[in-house]
């Protein structure tokens, strides 16, 4: 069976390999300003993803939300943790925590509202959010920040943002190039979203595990 | 040697994490296989936009001529998708895992034929 | 084309907002949307792009997205009507996974393709894991795992495809791709490999047994009756565009041979009717392969159709006994499943005078003749298969209770009035003895072989996933010495 395996799989790689190494080197470079001027931007990776293939990126959209979905009621009939998480007790975790979680949400802000002008944007903001996010549940307790932040709401939320997200997004899509504001707003609302889903998915898991 | 290095390292990644894939008996190293051959396919697609150029595609940043944008947004989408898929199944072989007690695929099949 | 994209979008939407509460009014809401939306655009629209210039998102919407839609509306409403006391999150998932049917079928774009089978997948996923029942959710696991391997050789041959052609829009790659590209033979290959095991191709799509069998009653139906077609959709598509068709019917030929001989001895119901959607496949690939989007979709809607009411009759009856193999469920059925059961069976079997007979008449009417006996040979193979189910087809009295059975039966009814309208030969008599034929043969062949039991090999994940890689390589090489 491995013999088979490793056969099937190198003979594969090999007409990969053949392939990749048989592409005829460089394609003319794109024109940045075609792309990007059209939209009012200088980051034409944001112009593309936002851009010309919105409807894309609108669909990858609800892929996230659906994982934070799936996570929610896949985990919830499991026997969860007895006690809730313990809180560390260390003062330092939760004075750096406090101290460093301004820095981190204004970066992400930051990242998602110049996604147009530089590297960046809404997805990378939302990472950001939802990591800065477990900082502080190492800090204060999953449990009691998620009392904090009124998660129940911030789900329901979340929802919303995808709905308009793709309402929004199919209006701009059809209008043809609505421009930076689209943009902006366009990345904002994605670092809201990927930062809410990747708290709540974070979250379940390590609450299901019941420590952290 | 235009991204070709790349290539060539995502190709063998791919390969690599199928092989995993397909060989090892637990669910979970089963996924990190799976995980190393979604990392290969994006890697793969990043090295095709490098063909066109070593600069950033931003307007103003990195020299000329810029790399393909298009296939780096590719990727972007491609990384979340992938995020999402193996977030999910993680939450199902932790299920399996809690009701069958096991992580090895032979006593998984082995418990569905009764 | 904006009707319809405003359609998918409110489906989509709805769907979202669904998890709010109150999804089956949001579901029962985006399909009126829905079908307002088909019947704006039902005319249908050439190709346009969402986007602009060379790096927008390519859609069209001819007679094969219009038959899908009407499809996709039917069977939503059949689950809407069949499920009415779920409740959380069933329904906003399953209006989701019919809105981004609907998206696919109007794609004509590589990577927007790739980013719809991908959603369709893990929506799939949780649907058939929904009720949390380890059998269903290790079936789920291998599902996406396996789908999830597909798409990754999806983009290796996306990346190389764009790599040489430096377009992901499918009819400019139709008209750019010389005879002989090696890079462009290998990036194909890998492209109809991730589609086909979407599609549930024999090697490559082995996860369909255990996921259309162990899923909850009503998405089996919508899995088997729509969602599987789309890794074929996509397969047309990218044969089109790359010349491809003799793959096609080859993979066809495969798929309706080899999910038969696994039909033929499956005793577990459910089981037994993924394996037959298996072997259908095959005769939509050979009409997809040999004559492009016209060939299989008449047999693709009537098999939605009739599939989509099997399993919904088949998950009655299951609940009504209790127990799932066929050989112990005769005479235990209520009116309903039964007739029901009949009326699938009656169709599957290409008995006159509904869908499936016109469905296998079409496609028929235009082969050659190796192809005539081919399709012969497995509508033989589908009544032998089918024949089990006679036994279950006596009911045991009690009330007749109805609900999505009705909206199925009532568009087979439609299709099959319809095909035969719009295709005069197949009211030749000669047609009508042929089947009768089949299905005297079929009943014949079943009980010569019906004291039989050979072992089949087991579909374990390890197998299904080195079939998949093996059956991927075939492709490839195929596609190479065209």
């Amino acid at each position: 069976m491995r013999w088979l395996a490793g056969g099937v799989t190198l003979s594969l790689v090999g007409l990969l390999l053949f392939a990749s190494l048989s592409l005829p080197p460089g394609s003319e470079a794109p024109d940045l300003e075609a792309i990007a001027g059209r939209y009012g931007v200088r980051n034409a990776v944001a112009a593309v993803v936002l851009g010309a293939r919105l409807w894309d990126t609108l669909l990858e959209v609800l892929v996230f939300a659906m994982a934070m979905v799936g996570v929610r009621i896949a985990l919830r009939p499991l026997s969860k943790a007895q006690e809730p998480p313990p809180v560390p007790e260390s003062h330092l975790l939760s004075q750096a925590a406090d101290l460093l979680i301004g820095p981190i949400a204004v970066f992400a802000l930051y990242l998602a509202a110049s996604g147009h002008l530089g590297p960046g944007g809404g997805f990378p903001a939302g990472a950001i959010l939802g990591s800065g996010l477990l900082l502080l549940a190492l800090a204060q307790g999953t449990e009691r920040l998620a009392r904090n932040i009124h998660e129940r709401g911030l789900e329901r939320l979340e929802y919303g943002v995808v709905a308009l997200l793709i309402s929004g997004g199919m209006g701009a899509a059809l209008v043809g190039s609505p421009g930076s504001p689209w943009l902006i707003t366009a990345n904002l609302l994605i670092g809201l979203e990927v930062g809410i889903g990747a708290w709540v998915v974070l979250h379940r898991f390590v609450a299901h595990r019941g420590e952290l | 040697m235009d991204g070709q290095i790349a290539m060539v390292l995502s190709v063998l990644l791919a390969g690599l994490g199928l092989f995993t894939l397909i060989v090892r008996k637990e669910l979970i190293f089963k996924l990190l296989g799976l995980n190393v051959a979604s990392g290969g396919a994006s890697l793969f697609l990043v090295a095709v936009a490098r063909r066109a150029g070593p600069g950033v595609p931003i307007i103003g940043l990195g020299p000329a001529p810029a790399a393909d944008p298009l296939p780096q947004a590719l990727v972007l989408t491609a990384i979340v998708i992938h995020f999402a898929t193996l977030a999910l199944a993680l939450v199902y072989v932790i299920f399996l895992t809690e009701h069958r007690h096991t992580q090895d695929v032979r006593h998984l099949e082995r418990l569905e034929e009764e | 084309m904006n009707a319809a994209l405003l359609g998918v979008a409110a489906y989509l939407a709805l769907g979202v907002l669904g998890f709010l509460g109150r999804g089956w009014l949001a579901g029962v809401l985006a399909l009126a949307v829905g079908a307002g939306a088909l019947i704006v655009w039902c005319p249908g629209f050439p190709e346009s792009t969402l986007g602009p210039g060379p790096w927008g998102i390519r859609l069209i919407g001819d007679t094969v997205a219009l038959g899908f839609w009407s499809l996709a509306l039917v069977l939503h409403a059949a689950v809407l009507w069949e499920e009415q006391r779920r409740r959380g999150a069933f329904h906003p998932l399953l209006t989701l996974l019919v809105g981004t049917t609907l998206a696919l079928v109007l794609s004509r774009d590589l990577f927007n393709l790739y980013v719809c089978l991908e959603l369709t997948s893990l929506l799939s996923f949780l649907l058939v894991g929904y009720e949390g029942r380890p059998t269903s959710v290790w079936a789920s696991l291998q599902y996406l795992i396996l789908t999830t391997v597909g798409m990754i050789l999806y983009l290796f041959g996306l990346g190389l495809v764009y790599g040489r052609l430096g377009t992901l829009a499918l009819s400019e790659i139709g008209s750019l791709v010389g005879k002989g590209d090696p890079v462009v033979s290998i990036g194909a290959g890998l492209l109809l490999s991730g589609a086909a095991v979407k599609g549930g191709v024999f090697l490559l799509g082995l996860w369909l047994p255990r996921a259309h069998g162990r899923a909850p009653h009503s998405v089996s139906a919508l899995l088997s009756g729509l969602v599987v077609k789309m890794g074929i959709v996509a397969l047309l598509r990218l044969g089109e565009a790359f010349s491809a068709g003799p793959v096609l019917v080859a993979l066809g030929v495969l798929t309706g041979f080899g999910g038969l001989v696994y039909a033929l001895w499956e005793q577990d119901l459910k089981y037994f009717l993924a394996y037959s959607t298996m072997s259908q496949l095959g005769y939509m690939l050979i009409g997809f392969g040999l004559f492009g989007a016209y060939g299989g979709l008449l047999y693709a809607l009537a098999h939605g159709l009739f599939k989509g009411l099997l399993f919904l009759s088949a998950g009655k009856a299951i609940v009504q006994a209790g127990l799932r193999r066929i050989g112990e469920l005769g005479g235990r059925l209520s009116w309903g499943p039964a007739m029901g059961l009949a009326v699938g069976t009656w169709a599957i079997a290409g008995l006159p005078p509904l869908a499936g007979f016109a469905a296998k008449g079409v496609l028929g009417a235009a082969l050659p003749a190796w192809g005539k006996w081919l399709l012969l040979a497995l509508g033989v193979g589908t009544v032998t298969s089918f024949a089990k189910l006679v036994p279950l087809l006596r009911p045991r009295g009690g009330r007749l209770q109805l609900a999505g059975e009705i909206p199925l039966v009532l568009a087979l009814f439609a299709l099959s009035i319809w095909s035969l309208i719009s295709h005069p030969f197949l009211l030749d008599p000669y047609l009508w003895g042929q089947s009768v034929f089949a299905l005297l043969a079929g009943l014949l062949l079943f009980s010569l072989t019906r004291r039989l039991h050979p072992r089949l090999p087991q579909l374990t994940l390890d197998r299904t996933a080195l079939t998949l890689l093996l059956g991927s390589v075939g492709i490839t090489l195929g596609l190479l010495i065209l």
